[in-house]
């Protein structure tokens, strides 16, 4: 890994939001525990990603996404198997929202993202759903004050973080 | 305490059906829940809480907050949600910077979080009123063969979640059991039905369902059970896909653990809207003289 920068910064900032990322003394268990890891033969793996965050390599981790933190199924057995109580999938959300900042990240991330913003829930109810829920004698589903749902979001500066482009009030960010 | 329902945006968007067999099932066993109307997405631990903490944190809080001002426990119907409510819980009652900052945030919406309430999974509930169960059940499944999928989110982390077991889970199993139906074993019982990758790699997801699905072929199962409406649509929708990409055969009915518990207490397949499911369930149901 001679090439590559190390910023000590980034580790800096990581642990200053989940201190367990010390706590990682790279036994591999994580990895052995990992469905996707066995799946991809290696190549998506868990304590590599610990390692690099460790040694502060953000642009392998945040711009080259080697390994893909997207590929992480947030399944926690790692979490559950790791002997030093390492929060693996909460770094990997660190790491998620860093990547976020960079508008280089999954679409269909976005799209949730987006449809939150404008119903306040990531699934917007059709025509057919709706008659449907009428058949099986089910309520209509009034939804939350979206205007309170958006006041909290501005609040924490969501429509800045995340890619809104082309989505807002289009309708576009129903799934 | 009473409860009042958390439907999440999946089961009432996507999968009312699920919806009903809940509501016929706690109200069939005297369970008094009630609705809530105002929660917004919880938001998805696997989605929102990845583009950004802070929202996924104040959002959460947001939802608890309605059910503390009712004084009303959460009764969940989606793991999902069940884990995010419970790890907000976990973060805000744990760190009292968090808490501040985040009682700040919803301040402005005249809200307040104080963390006094329970956040309960639908199936620990259905678990806790066993008796109950047993007392009204009309039509036992007799001979039906269940292969139960807890997922990952009923589990983990064990530290958040607090309960069943995380590596050998069994109150599915004991519920399925109570209604006189046979749960099987089988060897990735604990193991993620790959649903959430289907935002990053669709192969991969498939992969993993593919994986779960050879497990429990492997078992003898005449069907499978799950608690989370993510679980249920990628064992429902997509067992086709799977079968098209690796020449499988697959055709495992999926049953909600509320729909087999609402078919022992004696309600028939279309109040359930049982046709509503992509895998037939007519065989099982026959199978059952239903
Ligand atoms: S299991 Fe824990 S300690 Fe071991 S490598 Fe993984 S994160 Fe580090
Ligand atoms: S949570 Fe992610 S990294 Fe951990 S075992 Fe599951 S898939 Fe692997
Ligand atoms: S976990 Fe899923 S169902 Fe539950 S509220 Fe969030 S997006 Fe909706
Ligand atoms: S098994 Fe899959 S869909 Fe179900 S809880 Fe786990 S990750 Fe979510």
């Amino acid at each position: 890994m001679g090439m590559l920068k190390v910023d000590f910064e980034f580790r800096k900032e990581i642990v200053k939001e989940d201190f367990s990322l010390n706590y990682c003394y790279q036994c591999g268990t994580c990895s052995s525990a990992c469905p996707v890891a066995l799946a991809t033969e290696g190549e998506y793996n868990p304590r590599k990603i610990i390692e690099e965050s460790l040694l502060g390599l953000k642009e392998l981790l945040i711009k080259d996404q080697k390994p893909n933190v997207w590929l992480c199924s947030t399944c926690q057995m790692c979490v559950e198997e790791c002997p030093q109580n390492v929060f693996l999938t909460e770094i990997f959300d660190i790491l998620k929202n860093k990547i976020v900042q960079t508008g280089n990240y999954p679409e269909a991330y976005n799209i949730q993202g987006n449809a939150i913003l404008e119903y306040g829930l990531a699934i917007l109810l059709t025509t057919p759903i709706i008659r449907r829920r009428e058949q099986l004698g089910l309520p209509i589903v009034e939804s939350a004050n979206i205007e309170e749902i958006r006041k909290l979001l501005v609040a924490t500066d969501f429509e800045k973080k995340i890619n809104t482009n082309g989505y807002s009030k289009t309708g576009k960010g129903e799934k | 305490m009473t409860y009042k329902y958390f439907f999440g945006c999946v089961i009432p968007g996507r999968l009312p059906f699920l919806e009903a067999s809940a509501r016929k099932t706690f109200e069939k066993l005297g369970i008094d829940v009630s609705d809530q109307t105002q929660y917004s997405c919880c938001p998805d631990p696997t989605g929102v809480a990845a583009l950004d903490h802070k929202s996924w944190l104040a959002l959460g809080a947001r939802n608890l907050s309605l059910y503390e001002n009712d004084n009303s426990d959460v009764l969940s119907l989606c793991s999902g949600c069940t884990e995010t409510l419970k790890s907000v819980q976990h973060i805000l009652n744990n760190e009292p910077e968090e808490k501040e900052e985040i009682n700040s945030i919803l301040k402005k919406i005249g809200k307040n979080y104080q963390g006094n309430i329970n956040v309960k999974h639908f199936a620990q509930v259905l678990y806790e009123n066993l008796d109950a169960i047993k007392e009204n059940v009309v039509k036992p499944l007799t001979d039906l063969k269940v292969a139960c999928h807890p997922g990952c989110h009923y589990l983990r982390p064990s530290e958040i979640i607090q309960w069943d077991d995380p590596f050998e889970p069994i109150t599915l199993d004991v519920i399925v059991e109570a209604l006189g139906a046979e749960p099987v074993d089988y060897e990735l019982k604990k193991d993620c039905c790959g649903n959430p990758l289907e935002k990053s790699d669709k192969n991969l997801s498939l992969k993993l369902l593919q994986n779960k699905l050879e497990s429990i072929k492997n078992s003898g199962a005449d069907c499978l059970v799950c608690v989370c409406p993510a679980c249920y649509q990628q064992f429902d929708f997509n067992q086709r896909e799977v079968n098209k990409r690796y020449n499988t055969d697959y055709n495992f009915p999926v049953f909600y653990v509320t729909e087999l518990v609402a078919l022992a207490l004696g309600f028939n397949a279309d109040e359930l809207g049982l046709k509503f499911h992509r895998i037939r369930v007519s065989d099982i149901l026959q199978k059952l003289n239903v």
